[in-house]
């Protein structure tokens, strides 16, 4: 597979999960866990560039997929738009819902459409932030859309 | 977590953080945790199977007492050896090389339960189950009632929920032979009290334990009591000599993270033809659940609801009972508005019945009621230091234009919509001092904040305070005070925090705290370097006992009820914050509108339910809803300053008062939506099947 545009081959174990395998074989550690049950977000990624839950499929299953993690966003220094956007419009607090909205934020806008504030916060739906009320996190991504 | 020369924010916004599951030691080993199955019963024998696993009675750990006035001295037993008391209590450990190895081991752990029948009590100390009560009587409450004009009488029930950081807890615990220190790397919001009190379990002294915090993913409560997790991490660490960790999951997060509110407020209230309040008599019980978790969490929630109560208008007389039952179920311990939120819930529904009973427009009945001149000493002896809750119903009317909103109501109900209208006013208590603790008999909290500032030889300036940060925003906030009072560079400005070796002692980060108690500490260890002209060498620590200050706020919310499936939509949201003067505008707004979202999803989404045989029904993000983005709108915010005249800067903190409004202003508008059917709902939170229970006239569920 890739990773942040790294090639990585290699044995996984059979059960572990890819959030896991990210987090502690790769230390990619900006891939969050916040329920391991699909419910919160925050272990979204980008496989081939559609967001995907880490914690719901196995590290076996990413065979042969091109991922992109929090940490191939950017960097401190070299923000990407977006993040740029996080930080401007205050888009967390707490930080740990962050990676997870980037992802899939970087889906909504990779389709190079442009949606309204409701519809953005219907396809944000899939990602919890107990911190912020949404409402920056909306706004930066509306930015972004421009 | 310490933020020295780097901004944090641009470390988390790339996923650069140091969270508590990213510490990983070398030679490190994964634990988990076997929990009771049972809610109430005899551990009769335990069989570990293997040598990488252990439990109570190995550990030794010592029973914590607690300690509060009014209340029975229950123990607090760690990792318990003869009883357990609520599904979810740790009862044996087991760790590997992953925690996948660990899991397996403790599948092979075998506990031998013999369970109680239900209504044992819970602990031999409290026959009766109460593990506090507090009575209170001004006088003159029956002479008020018997010449009331109007007396209402209602029963309100707060749910029991979970504060739900986003991220669950979590410890890494490291003991040096050579020191005989032990680390213990927690997110927690309490560093120097968890320091205290795994000290004391252990049997070992104070110094012997360094309790750090890394970025902590949101707390709002859920991080700040100590927990038994924390103290079998350290006694772990100095069996094993490797360091051990333990990263929670969701499950078990909801489970025995503590959860909060389970409250009943029983309501009498004396009300004169003009719709005035004269006197109100109470009846506060919460079930704090199986144990008064150290230091004494029972003794909160009820007591500050009690107190709580009709909170921003002027009383005349109160008499008010309040208890805590302990219930086989998880403790229950400080949430985002603790105690503020019931009584927010239950007085604003009250005002509301006051006023459709006497044909009074709901803003008028608060005007007619609130305090007017400050200081305000409340018939229970609270000193309310400043305010202007005139200007705040004001300042709601005109920004909702409430007047346009009723008439548009009006229109929206000719059509057959169930829009509601719902407003409320409120003040909370935050920051207590020492004195505050000492006359609730609470003596291992000190009560005080605490900075140091010291001027390091190249010049930067260090500032250490007794607070954690669990996504507020402290090192921004300090580096803002620095510069506005002092004029410091933000650069030259380093805050170190969340290190119990390095920092000084303090009460932690909670009831809003940060922007009163420790802020003062700040501004005033920072003008006593002002003083040696920030010379390098300077080292300077100042110590602030504050004393409890009254932020305040009117909300307005408009909901409507889709008349098919009986869902709630809050389509508008307008704040009115007064938490006195504002350090960072942006900062207060965060708090604000994160506050009223988990106030909307506890409102309306946010419930634990537990099975007739005592199973947590919701103990996933599948069963336990938090709020998502559809279900909170954009939030209007505007402030008023009111300075507060007893604090440096006039600071009240922020940190709970949208949550807190938001139970008023959310209970208000649903039943307004629903009042044409005929439907008043007492039982939070208001999902689509209370609503369509109470509007089909449905008895609410027995609270239990
Ligand atoms: S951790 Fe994957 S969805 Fe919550
Ligand atoms: S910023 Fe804390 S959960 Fe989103």
């Amino acid at each position: 597979m890739t990773v942040n545009g790294s090639r990585w081959s290699g044995d996984v174990p059979a059960r572990q999960t890819l959030c896991d395998f990210l987090r502690d074989e790769l230390e990619l550690t900006g891939t969050h866990v916040g329920c391991e049950q699909g419910a919160c977000g925050a272990c979204t990624i980008l496989g081939d560039g559609e967001a995907v839950r880490s914690c719901l499929m196995l590290a076996v299953q990413a065979d042969g997929m091109e991922l992109t993690t929090i940490e191939g966003m950017g960097e401190p220094g070299n923000l990407s738009t977006l993040q740029a956007a996080f930080l401007r419009h205050r888009a967390f607090q707490c930080g740990f819902c962050t990676p997870g909205f980037l992802a899939s934020a970087a889906e909504i806008l990779g389709s190079g459409r442009r949606y309204s504030r409701r519809e953005l916060r219907d396809m944000l739906s899939g990602n919890v932030c107990r911190c912020t009320g949404y409402e920056p996190i909306v706004e930066a991504v509306f930015e972004c859309q421009r | 977590m310490p933020e020295v020369g780097t901004d944090n924010r641009e470390l988390l916004v790339t996923g650069r953080g140091r969270f508590i599951a990213d510490i990983a030691p070398d030679d490190c080993v994964d634990v988990c945790f076997v929990r009771s199955p049972l809610p109430h019963a005899v551990i009769r024998s335990v069989r570990l199977s293997s040598s990488q696993a252990t439990w109570g009675a190995e550990l030794g750990l010592q029973p914590l007492s607690l300690e509060a006035g009014a209340m029975v001295t229950t123990l607090w037993h760690p990792m318990p050896t003869e009883r357990v008391r609520y599904v979810g209590e740790p009862v044996a450990m087991s760790w590997g090389a992953s925690r996948y190895e660990a899991e397996d081991l403790a599948e092979a752990i075998s506990v031998d339960y013999a369970a109680l029948p239900p209504g044992t009590p819970l602990h031999d100390e409290a026959p009766d189950d109460v593990l506090f009560s507090r009575s209170f009587d001004s006088g003159g409450v029956d002479e008020a009632m018997a010449q009331a004009h109007l007396v209402v009488e209602r029963t309100f029930k707060a749910a029991r929920q979970s504060a739900l950081p986003l991220e669950g807890r979590g410890v890494v615990a490291d003991h040096d032979e050579t020191s005989g220190v032990t680390t213990l790397w927690t997110s927690t919001q309490l560093p120097h009290l968890v320091r205290r009190g795994v000290a004391h379990a252990l049997g070992a002294p104070e110094s012997s334990v360094r309790v750090m915090v890394p970025h902590v993913g949101g707390g709002f409560g859920l991080k700040a009591t100590l927990y038994v997790e924390e103290i079998a991490l350290a006694a772990l660490a100095r069996r094993l000599g490797t360091p051990v960790r333990w990263i929670e999951d969701r499950t078990e997060n909801l489970l025995a993270g503590t959860h909060g509110h389970d409250t009943r407020v029983s309501l009498r209230v004396a009300v004169g033809v003009d719709g005035r309040v004269h006197a109100i008599d109470a009846d506060v019980l919460a079930d704090v659940g199986a144990y008064s978790v150290w230091p004494g969490t029972a003794v909160i929630e009820p007591a500050i609801a009690a107190f709580s109560l009709f909170g921003p208008y002027a009383l005349e007389a109160v008499r008010f009972r309040a208890r805590a039952a302990a219930s086989s179920r998880s403790p229950v311990g400080p949430c985002r508005g603790i105690g503020h939120n019931a009584a927010v819930f239950a007085t604003e529904r009250v005002m509301d019945v006051v006023a459709a009973e006497l044909g009074i427009d709901p803003l008028e009945v608060r005007r007619r009621n609130a305090v007017r001149d400050f200081p305000w000493t409340s018939p229970t002896g609270r000193e309310l230091d400043s305010g202007d809750y005139l200007a705040l119903i004001r300042r709601l009317e005109e920004a909702s234009n409430y007047q346009g909103l009723l008439r548009e109501q009006a229109q929206a109900r000719s059509e057959g919509r169930l829009v509601g209208i719902g407003v409320s006013l409120f003040n909370e208590i935050t920051a207590s001092g020492s004195a505050d603790y000492r006359r609730r008999g609470v003596t291992s909290v000190p009560g005080t904040d605490a900075a140091r500032v010291v001027v390091t030889a190249e010049g930067r300036v260090e500032i250490y305070t007794s607070a954690a940060d669990a996504g507020q925003g402290h090192a921004e906030t300090y580096r803002t005070l620095a510069e506005r009072e002092l004029g410091l560079r933000p650069e030259e400005v380093d805050v170190i925090e969340g290190d119990t070796a390095l920092c000084p002692e303090g009460s932690g980060t909670f009831i809003s705290r940060g922007a009163v108690g420790v802020m003062e500490s700040v501004v005033e260890a920072l003008r006593k370097a002002a003083k040696e002209d920030f010379e390098p060498g300077t080292d300077v620590t100042h110590v602030h006992d504050p004393s409890q200050v009254y932020p305040s706020g009117a909300h307005l919310a408009v909901v409507e009820v889709d008349p098919v499936g009986h869902v709630p939509h809050v389509v508008r949201y307008v704040a009115i914050e007064d938490c006195g003067r504002m350090l960072d505008r942006d900062l207060v707004e965060g708090q604000v509108r994160g506050g009223i979202a988990m106030g909307i999803g506890e409102m309306l989404l946010e419930e634990h339910t537990y099975s007739e045989d005592g199973q947590l029904l919701t103990s996933s993000l599948r069963h336990y809803l938090p709020p998502l983005a559809p279900d909170v709108p954009a939030v209007e915010i505007h402030h008023l300053e009111s300075l507060s005249p007893i604090t440096a800067l006039g600071s009240k903190g922020v940190g709970e008062a949208g949550t807190i409004g938001a139970f008023g202003a959310i209970a208000n508008a649903v039943v307004d939506a629903v009042g044409p059917l005929g439907a008043e709902l007492t039982e939070l939170p208001y999902s689509p099947e209370r609503i369509l229970g109470a509007v089909r006239g449905e008895p609410p569920r027995v609270a239990s």
